[in-house]
């Protein structure tokens, strides 16, 4: 019984650490084809931003999180209005934005590492300690992370589903000429979910940093694990992304009690290959051009 | 007078396809854009509407010079153009597809009301307002692509060949409604390839050849020259 209670626990939190570092990964693409490698650094940006407000500026933890959100969510729009809006539509669009991309990462990493060093820094827990229940221990701070979560990732799901600027994402990644002919503004809807996205790495990174720790490149793992969990639930697929992040956390929590840690990684690998060989697409995922 | 075109040039890479077109669309009015394939009349369309932009010339719309204007300034504007090949969104249901009709900003807030209209107009849509666009047929898929346009405030609709790729059966359904909502009091212009079916609707035809008006006139007489017909349009 405390086996599965854990089991449940772990799979839950670590679905939801999951889902939060990939849906903006999989928004962007989904939206714009845009394979975005900056999303770590934005991560990253996210969380320095939280930390500035708390021992920098001195203001509680709670204006920590929406500062960090925004904070990313203004440098994915800088981001698109000097470098990805002048390569939209052009040539060459898959290659040359990937590399852009690749370069923006760096170039972040390294005003991370000017600004705060490369010392590692922790952000203090929104809800410090814990309580155990059998043998099972829960953090308050893992509550809060599956809370917020759950929360955004059903809001970004309504919002694309039926609020009128979401379905604009939608039409915009479907059919451009068509979503033009409605009036809709291409490229401020692009602007507008390279912000959303960004947000969302934002909002990652300063949660998640108060679990694992902060650094200028300890964005690269979050954003290894997104790309993981984007494929295997179907690129530019919101809908597998969610599922595949909590199917993931679940199997890795299952493995790590029933067979031992050290299988829950390799086990993991296997079980994500067995997936794509029989659905080379993900879960949900389309083939060709059909997203979000 | 809703629509002004002047001298207008449009074309793609080193090709120029439209060599300086004059065009004037009265409130109301039906103007039928007659041509072959392959002259420039899909070109001509999407330049009126902004999807490409024009080279030499001048757009008026509802009086206002939109000359250069994106896509969808034009479209908020009021001018709805429902393209060749329908263009719908493929992973979107009917009843989305038809939504994003409404989202110029004032009319989001009645889309409902129209909705409920166009359901009304085109009753097929309302049984399969559930059905992503991508698993309708040719025809369902045109009577989408009209009630996507149905649902925006229009001034003016542009329809580029409706028949295109239809039954015959279906054809005549799709100039119905044209016919419709230009009885409604729009005004409509329309391409087409062939003068089959729009006897009712042309108050006005054009003759477009290698991207140049060569003939123009009122319905009645131009429709009723055969010879002239046969030797444009084979």
């Amino acid at each position: 019984m405390n086996d599965l209670v854990q089991v449940v626990w772990s799979g839950i939190l670590s679905g939801s650490v999951y889902g939060l570092m990939a849906i903006g990964l999989t928004l962007i693409w989904g939206a714009v084809r845009l394979l975005n490698l900056a999303h770590g650094s934005l991560y990253v940006a996210g969380a320095y931003a939280g930390w500035t407000v708390i021992n920098v500026a001195g203001l509680p933890l709670a204006l920590a999180i929406p500062s960090a959100v925004l904070a990313a969510a203004a440098l994915g729009l800088v981001m698109h209005a000097l470098f990805l809006r002048p390569m939209l539509g052009r040539p060459g669009w898959d290659s040359a934005s990937i590399i852009a991309t690749v370069g923006i990462g760096i170039a972040l990493q390294a005003a991370a590492l000017l600004m705060f060093g490369p010392r590692v820094k922790q952000i203090p827990a929104v809800a410090p300690g814990s309580f155990v229940v059998g043998t099972v221990r829960f953090s308050y701070q893992g509550l809060v992370v599956i809370a917020v979560a759950v929360v955004a990732l059903t809001l970004l799901y309504l919002f694309l589903r039926s609020s009128r600027q979401g379905m604009a994402i939608r039409a915009v990644s479907q059919e451009m000429d068509a979503s033009a002919l409605m009036g809709v503004p291409v490229e401020r809807t692009y602007a507008l979910v390279m912000m959303i996205s960004a947000g969302l790495a934002g909002l990652a990174g300063v949660l998640l940093s108060s679990i694992f720790f902060l650094s200028p490149t300890s964005g690269f793992t979050p954003m290894i694990i997104a790309l993981l969990v984007t494929i295997f639930g179907g690129l530019g697929s919101v809908k597998g992304t969610i599922v595949a992040a909590y199917l993931i956390g679940f199997f890795e929590a299952a493995v790590q009690v029933f067979v031992g840690p050290r299988f829950a990684l390799p086990g993991l690998f296997l079980f994500m290959i067995a997936v794509l060989i029989v659905r080379p697409n993900g879960l949900y995922g389309v083939p060709e051009a059909q997203r979000l | 007078m809703i629509l002004e075109v002047n001298g207008l040039e449009a074309g793609y890479g080193v090709s120029t396809v439209l060599h300086g077109i004059d065009l004037a669309v009265q409130e109301g009015e039906g103007v039928v854009v007659l041509g072959p394939n392959g002259h420039g009349k899909t070109t001509l369309l999407r330049t009126i509407s902004g999807l490409n932009r024009p080279r030499a010339g001048s757009l008026r719309f509802d009086g206002v010079d939109v000359t250069g204007w994106r896509a969808d300034q034009i479209a908020e504007a009021g001018l709805v153009h429902i393209p060749q090949g329908d263009l719908l969104f493929r992973e979107m249901t009917v009843e989305d597809n038809l939504l994003m009709g409404a989202y110029v900003k004032p009319t989001w807030g009645e889309r409902q009301e129209r909705l409920a209209r166009v359901y009304e107009l085109l009753p097929t849509l309302k049984d399969r307002r559930k059905q992503l666009a991508n698993s309708l047929s040719g025809g369902e898929r045109r009577m989408v692509a009209i009630g996507r346009g149905l649902m925006a405030e229009a001034r003016l609709l542009m329809v580029d060949e409706p028949s295109l790729g239809l039954a015959p059966v279906i054809i005549a359904q799709v100039y119905e409604r044209i016919q419709a909502i230009k009885e409604s009091g729009l005004a409509v212009l329309l391409a087409d390839e062939n003068a089959d079916h729009i006897e009712q609707l042309a108050d006005r035809v054009v003759l477009l050849e290698s991207g140049l008006f060569v003939r123009e006139g009122p319905a009645e007489t131009l429709l009723a020259d055969e010879a002239l017909l046969s030797a444009y349009l084979g």
